[in-house]
């Protein structure tokens, strides 16, 4: 049905352009330059419900989202999916001349994109075998065509059982055929991980996309919680990995528990913090459903936005998730920051914080590791 | 007076030929330019004979049936989980089982609600044909905008006057849609929040229902999470209670798909007066091509919501439109059923049949924009859906909606009984009737039109107990709009109406230059022939340039010729102008209303099919021209950007810095968001130069020359005057400051000039004397009232004179041994002073008008200057002594500012023109030398001075030489005395015309002498037709140009008149004069100049043209 009432649509945006979109900062032009870490601060982004892969960007969108909020996004976030074979450069492009950094979610899996179907023609072992080869090359060639500092979250939350990739479906706990003793690792499915991480890795380099930086993006906790699976069985390596990062949920279905940020997010930091001693640690997805029965969302929302300033010092960005779903019952997850008045008046004020960096800043590209 | 002189003289003409020549020449140039100009404008007429390109194809002739696309899953059981026989299968009950319900009242049935949109004319239309079939009204009217209880309320005035006219219950919707997205927090927060801020806003909603008179609302909730249906339904309650406290109904809309789950239907069959089921949009407008209501679907909701209260609670639904998904995009274009019919009808779609098992019409076609799948709903549709209404006996129906209706379901609505309609019903549903209803056809802002329609039929069978509608090649045709250039999504091109703009045009070209950017200007004729390298810039850097009409008239109201000339003038000067044609036209005013009646369409169809011109509207429109803020003009782009792709801005007609401002802005906003900003020609996929064609010099040669001489000559003759105005302005500028500087020069010289308090040599003063009875005695007295030591001699010649004057003088004469009177029969002052001139012996001559008086001390001055041999002649300082009136006091500071500046200035590089008749003194021998007074020109004492120059003279000025004269005070007697001037000048420029630019006389012949011509009598000569010019750009509010030139000639006039007052100790306040002068003295001043040149041409002898004495001047000798 075409219900558009156009002066609605008129008034509200007229609403929305007081909000003047800020001048697209870019670095001077003192040679190429990358996403620095910053001193003080921490980078503040989000996906903002880019559609059902992730990948609708829109200027819209963003300035919508961002008019929601009150705050400009240093970190814009979407999806790069295997199966649609391409660079996301118009994605990119409208993310970079809005101002803002672009994080990639680039996820090795096919159409349609549903959870917990297990590995598709994009499985880690047809990448180790070389099969996607020439893709990951095209897709090197983009990145390095954009020109311009981009994050990329290759094959998140491994950790877990839902996406195809993770080491669950690569002989899970099975010992490597080296290890000694056995029961220790190193276990097949994660080091499978790491060798198609590193390839997939090594290409892109080799295309000479050094803009790129390379996000290792874990869930906060594993799935299912065994020794085999844990976050440092699939760390692959500080010469792979630029930023740490994690997924960091509150309840997001209605039959879930509910819980605080504190207990999502205190013991994944250290782990994380544990990989290594000096690499940058992003929350690249952070959210919570809002089920006022079961708890309280702006209190959630408050602790993280309060919390990482002063618990958390290695957090140098946090990308909040934004987006609505229905579930198969029928009933909605609402993850968005506007899921309730309490709730966006909580994400506001806590994003307004100074130490929410509403800008990227840049430093001077070092020559890549050899 | 005016007997004919025998004597020859300057410009005498004794045949008399002359003027009758001149007269003939005159005739024939005026014929030779009627008849050029008849040419011009007739060759206006002829049709420029545009072809539109093969590239140009018309999307008409593109549409192409094709074979019938496959239709997503059908959802025609889906209902079938939601009756008591699903839910026994698991399916959860739509909230708790129905409780046996209190008893209400049985609601009243038949219900005709309708649906209504503000922004479609064809709906208001069908309101006001129809009206007297509805019972309620819906549309659009409040949306909750978040979860703090915000509204945003739309006009409904309009709607509110057609509808109460009509004696139709308004039930405005409330809705939870913003634009295109629903806002289920808005609903899900007021539900789930605090009991107060739900208070409130029902409170507010109360308000607003009671303001717009409305008998209730119908609420639209969409997508609001089931899993707070508890919370909802209490919400729902509240609103309800709160509506039926003020008397006002609250429907509810029930989507008729998995999302009937919202609502607790079970326990809301207490509060809600009615349930409005949404039995359309089976398959909406953002999913794959589908069916929109078909019949099985239909009737299997219809079963479920039997088992929610009393079905005379209930209201269906009952859709009248279409939809056109095209692969590829993400949504459905919604038609109306004519739209259904014209787009059937011009892709040559053979057969569309509603058959089982859907029951809804739907077909295939293929345009060059992509292929297309249609899905609409008829009389026929609907009529099934109405029998499965009655048959369940539900409360009513709601048409969705009015405008695109096939309009006969009136027909149906008023069939006694729809369950058994007849033959002959049936039979006048077969026949389809057109109307004057524009459709539309493809997508994009470049149309063409066709105005054909016809009427057409369709079969009507009957199968499985529905009815059948079969539609063969013989369907019924609307006037149409078919509509291309829509692109891809991010392609966007900018236009600018109404330039070139000498200040914004090159402004906006250089900012699309930085962006390497290819715009197309809509350009106005009258814009394009004044600025001519504009257009030819804007086609040199890669821009296209379309037709916007001459002078930029409403073409709806315009008569066809007019739009002809309008359009041929401008696509002719394009011509000339670029060597290119331009098949691109916009219309002036509404280029972003689509016609929407017949008649409306007309004057494209001429445009187009007459005049063979591409349409090109647009659809977003900042209305940048209203200079809202260059803020304002991004934002409004903004928002409609997703709308449209043709962004119509300005580059004349007013200021337009904002849209300088913001076009930056603009181009970066589009770029940002990933748009192409292309040309139009890109934009359509055709070549520029088939958009702009080359002038084929083959085509309509003799037309072609026409208009191009013409427009030639046209801006020829401008250009010449603006470069004459310019060159004009400058050359005064320069001689005025020259004379400023000289004049400055003079007085700083005077104390040191040579000057011997000896040198008194005796002198003869003549005076010619015609009717100079009330003066002449004290001009006398003047004479010997002086300190000149030397001897004084007077001579004065009475030339006739009819009073008393002889009398006077001889009396005196009497007297007084120095004063001699000469008579003579009347011959003119020359004569006069020739008769004179052979009495007196005396060395120096001083020469003194009869009405001119001496003060003390001007003798001296006069004649000491003659103590240097080579001075020839001295020209004394005239004043106007008789300040009376206000025209003699403009010609007092004329005769500061204008002549004695002059001859201060002029006597510095000895070229002064004129040693004046009034005072003067000359030299005996000089005069002789010169050969005495001439006879043939009226001014003797310009022709002597000029002689003198010949004879090589200096001629001197003397400024304490101060002779009172008196002006005339009637712009009669001033215009007389002026013609006779003004002749001389002319006779004297005439006779010493080799003097000009003659090597020989250096300042005189390079710049005193042109300065007379061109300031006394060319510019003078032409002040009416450059006065002409500045009203009627005044009148166009186009003054600026103009008023810049004028204000530098009265700045300069004023800048004199300073200097002068200034030198002559005069108050300068005096100076402001020259203002009323230019409008008064000025326009005088030409007209006796263009007398004296006719005069000067005829050859006929001028009389002095007395100046009438009064005797006024007051000298004040001290």
């Amino acid at each position: 049905m075409r219900l558009f009432p156009a002066s609605v649509a008129v008034s509200l945006l007229l609403a929305l352009g007081a909000c003047k979109p800020a001048p697209p900062v870019q670095p001077k032009d003192q040679g190429p330059v990358t996403l620095a870490i910053p001193q003080q601060g921490a980078y503040t982004g989000a996906y903002m419900d880019f559609g059902d892969n992730e990948d609708d960007v829109t200027l819209e969108t963003i300035e919508g989202f961002e008019h929601l909020i009150g705050k400009h996004q240093a970190i814009v976030a979407s999806s790069s999916y295997w199966g649609e074979e391409s660079f996301p450069t118009a994605n990119l492009n409208i993310i970079w001349r809005h101002g803002s950094i672009p994080l990639v979610f680039w996820s090795p899996w096919d159409r349609p994109y549903v959870q917990n179907r297990g590995p598709d023609r994009f499985s880690l072992t047809s990448i180790l075998e070389g099969k996607w080869d020439a893709y990951i090359d095209r897709w090197g060639d983009g990145a390095r065509a954009f020109g311009h500092p981009v994050l990329v979250s290759f094959a998140n939350e491994m950790n877990g059982t839902w996406f195809p990739w993770s080491g669950w479906f690569y002989g899970g706990e099975t010992p490597v055929a080296s290890a000694v003793p056995p029961a220790s690792g190193p276990f097949q499915g994660p080091e499978t991980f790491k060798k198609a991480y590193r390839h997939v890795v090594d290409r892109v380099r080799a295309r000479g996309a050094t803009n790129v930086l390379w996000v290792f993006h874990t869930a906060n906790f594993s799935d299912p919680k065994e020794p085999w699976n844990a976050i440092e069985q699939y760390y692959p390596g500080s010469a792979y990995v630029d930023w740490i990062g994690s997924s960091v949920y509150g309840e997001q279905f209605i039959e879930d528990p509910w819980s605080t940020f504190s207990v999502t997010w205190d013991w994944p930091y250290n782990a994380l913090c544990a990989l290594d001693p000096t690499k940058p640690i992003m929350l690249a997805e952070w959210g919570v459903g809002e089920f006022p029965q079961k708890g309280s969302k702006p209190d959630f929302i408050r602790d993280a936005l309060g919390t990482i300033q002063s618990r958390y010092p290695r957090v140098k960005a946090a990308v909040f998730w934004h987006e609505r779903w229905q579930n198969a019952s029928g009933n909605y997850s609402n993850l968005r920051a506007n899921s309730s008045p309490e709730s966006l008046a909580a994400y506001r004020r806590g994003v307004a914080y100074p130490f929410w960096l509403d800008k990227p800043q840049f430093a001077p590209l070092k020559p890549a590791p050899k | 007076m005016s007997a004919p002189d025998p004597k020859p003289f300057v410009f005498h003409d004794p045949a008399g030929k002359r003027w009758p020549r001149l007269r003939i020449l005159g005739f024939f140039v005026a014929l030779v330019l009627f008849v050029a100009l008849t040419g011009f404008i007739q060759s206006l007429f002829v049709k420029p004979q545009l072809r539109l390109p093969s590239s140009v194809r018309q999307i008409k002739g593109q549409l192409r049936a094709i074979q019938q696309q496959a239709l997503a899953q059908p959802k025609a059981l889906d209902w079938q989980k939601f009756t008591n026989l699903g839910r026994s299968h698991g399916m959860p009950p739509i909230g708790p089982s129905p409780k046996p319900a209190p008893p209400r009242p049985k609601a009243v049935q038949g219900i005709r609600a309708a649906f209504f949109t503000d922004w479609d004319p064809d709906s208001l239309r069908s309101l006001t044909e129809h009206g007297s079939q509805i019972t309620h009204l819906c549309f659009e009217w409040a949306s909750m905008t978040d979860g703090e209880g915000g509204l945003i309320f739309q006009d409904i005035s309009k709607v509110q006057h057609s509808a109460s006219a009509q004696g139709i219950v308004l039930m405005p919707i409330l809705n939870n849609l913003i634009g295109r997205d629903w806002q289920p927090e808005a609903v899900e927060a007021l539900a789930n929040g605090p009991a107060e801020r739900r208070a409130a806003f029902i409170l507010k909603l109360l308000g607003a229902v009671q303001e717009a008179k409305a008998g209730g609302i119908l609420l639209n909730w969409e997508q609001v999470n089931p899993a707070d249906q508890g919370n909802l339904t209490t919400f729902i309650e509240q609103i309800a209670s709160g509506l039926h406290s003020i008397s006002k109904e609250l429907w509810l809309q029930v989507p008729m798909n998995e999302e009937i789950n919202t609502f607790e239907l079970g326990r809301l069959t207490g509060t809600v007066d009615r349930f409005v089921a949404s039995l359309t949009d089976e398959t909406s407008d953002d999913e794959p091509a589908g069916l929109i209501a078909s019949q099985d679907w239909f009737e299997g909701w219809l079963k479920v919501i039997q088992e929610y209260g009393d079905p005379d609670r209930w209201i269906a639904i009952l859709g009248a439109y279409g939809y056109d998904w095209t692969t590829g995009k993400r949504r459905a274009e919604e038609i109306s059923f004519s739209d259904a019919m014209s787009r059937a009808s011009y892709a040559g779609v053979k057969t569309i049949e509603s058959g089982s098992p859907g029951f809804n019409p739907t077909f295939s076609y293929e345009e060059p924009g992509g292929s297309h799948t249609v899905c609409f709903l008829d009389a026929i549709t609907f009529l099934n859906h109405l029998r499965a209404v009655k048959a369940v006996n539900l409360g009513g129906i709601a048409i969705q909606r009015l405008g695109e209706e096939d309009p006969q379901i009136w027909d149906i609505l008023s069939l006694p009984n729809p369950m058994e309609p007849g033959k002959a019903a049936l039979d006048r549903l077969r026949k389809m009737h057109t109307s004057d209803s524009v459709t539309n056809v493809g997508q994009g802002e470049i149309v063409t039109v066709d105005d054909t329609h016809d009427d057409g039929v369709r079969n009507i069978t009957q199968s499985d107990g529905r009815y059948v509608a079969t539609y063969t090649n013989d369907l019924p045709t609307f006037p149409t709009v078919f509509h291309q250039g829509a692109g891809d999504e991010h392609a966007v091109t900018l236009t600018f109406d109404d330039g070139p703009d000498p200040k914004w045009t090159p402004k906006i070209l250089d900012i699309l230059k930085e962006h390497n950017i290819k715009a197309t200007f809509f350009v106005l004729g009258s814009q394009a022939e004044n600025y001519p390298a504009l257009v030819q810039r804007i086609v040199n850097e890669g821009h296209e340039i379309g037709n916007h009409s001459y002078t930029h008239p409403n073409i709806a109201e315009a008569s066809k010729k007019q739009i002809e000339l309008e359009l041929n003038a401008t696509q002719y000067l394009l011509e000339s102008i670029t060597g290119r044609r331009t098949i691109l036209f916009r219309p002036p005013y509404n280029a972003d209303s689509n016609p929407s009646r017949v008649k409306e369409l007309l004057p494209l169809k001429q445009v187009q099919d007459e005049l063979g011109y591409l349409i090109v509207l647009e659809n977003i429109d900042p209305e940048d021209w209203a200079r809202p803020g260059a803020t304002a003009i991004l934002d409004r782009i903004k928002e409609q950007r997703e709308l449209g792709n043709i962004i119509l801005l300005h580059d004349a007609g007013g200021n337009r810095s904002q849209t300088v401002e913001a076009l930056p802005q603009i181009i970066n906003y589009l770029e940002t968001r990933g748009d192409r900003v292309v040309s139009l020609s890109e934009l359509l996929h055709i070549p520029r130069d088939d958009l702009m064609p080359y002038a084929n010099s083959a085509q309509q040669p003799y037309v072609r020359m026409v208009t191009g001489i013409g427009f030639a000559a046209w801006h020829g003759v401008e250009q010449t005057l603006w470069a004459f105005m310019i060159a004009a302005t400058g050359l005064v500028v320069l001689r005025g400051l020259l004379v400023a500087a000289l004049a400055a020069r003079h007085h700083r010289n005077r104390s040191n000039a040579a000057f011997d308090p000896d040198f008194a040599p005796p002198v003869s003063v003549i005076i010619a004397a015609y009717n100079e009875a009330k003066v002449i005695q004290s001009t006398i007295r003047s004479v010997f009232d002086t300190t000149y030591r030397g001897e004084i001699e007077l001579v004065i010649v009475d030339d006739g004179s009819t009073d008393e004057t002889a009398a006077i003088v001889k009396k005196m004469a009497a007297e007084d041994p120095r004063i001699r009177l000469q008579c003579q029969p009347n011959g003119g002052k020359s004569v006069a002073l020739c008769t004179a001139l052979a009495l007196v012996q005396r060395k120096m001559i001083v020469f003194l008008d009869a009405d001119t008086r001496f003060e003390r001390g001007t003798l001296g001055a006069l004649v000491t200057p003659l103590a240097d041999p080579a001075v020839g002649a001295v020209s004394g300082h005239a004043k106007v002594g008789n300040l009376r009136a206000f025209i003699a006091r403009c010609q007092g500071l004329e005769y500061s500012c204008g002549f004695n500046l002059d001859r201060r200035a002029y006597a510095v590089w000895n070229c002064i023109t004129v040693a004046p008749g009034a005072v003067s003194a000359l030299r005996r021998s000089a005069l002789d030398e010169a050969g005495g007074f001439s006879l043939d020109t009226l001014a003797e004492d310009t022709d002597l001075t000029l002689c003198l120059h010949r004879a090589n003279y200096r001629i001197a000025y003397a400024h304490d030489a101060v002779a009172w004269t008196e002006a005339p005070e009637t712009l009669r007697s001033l215009a007389k005395q002026r013609f006779r001037w003004a002749f001389g000048t002319l006779q004297c420029l005439w006779k010493h015309s080799d003097l000009v630019f003659n090597p020989e006389f250096k300042a005189l012949g390079w710049f005193a002498l042109p300065s007379v011509w061109f300031c006394q009598v060319l510019l003078v000569a032409i002040t009416p037709a450059i006065d002409l010019v500045l009203i009627f750009s005044i009148l166009a509010g186009d003054a600026a140009r103009m008023g810049i030139f004028f204000l530098a000639f009265l700045a300069m006039d004023m800048l004199l008149a300073v200097i002068a007052c200034r030198l002559d100790d005069e108050p300068i306040s005096k100076a402001w004069r020259i203002v009323p002068m230019r409008f008064i003295y000025r326009p005088l001043l030409s007209w006796v100049v263009w007398s004296a040149i006719i005069k000067a041409f005829k050859g006929a002898w001028v009389t002095w043209g007395k100046l009438e004495r009064t005797a006024s001047v007051e000298v004040n000798i001290s």
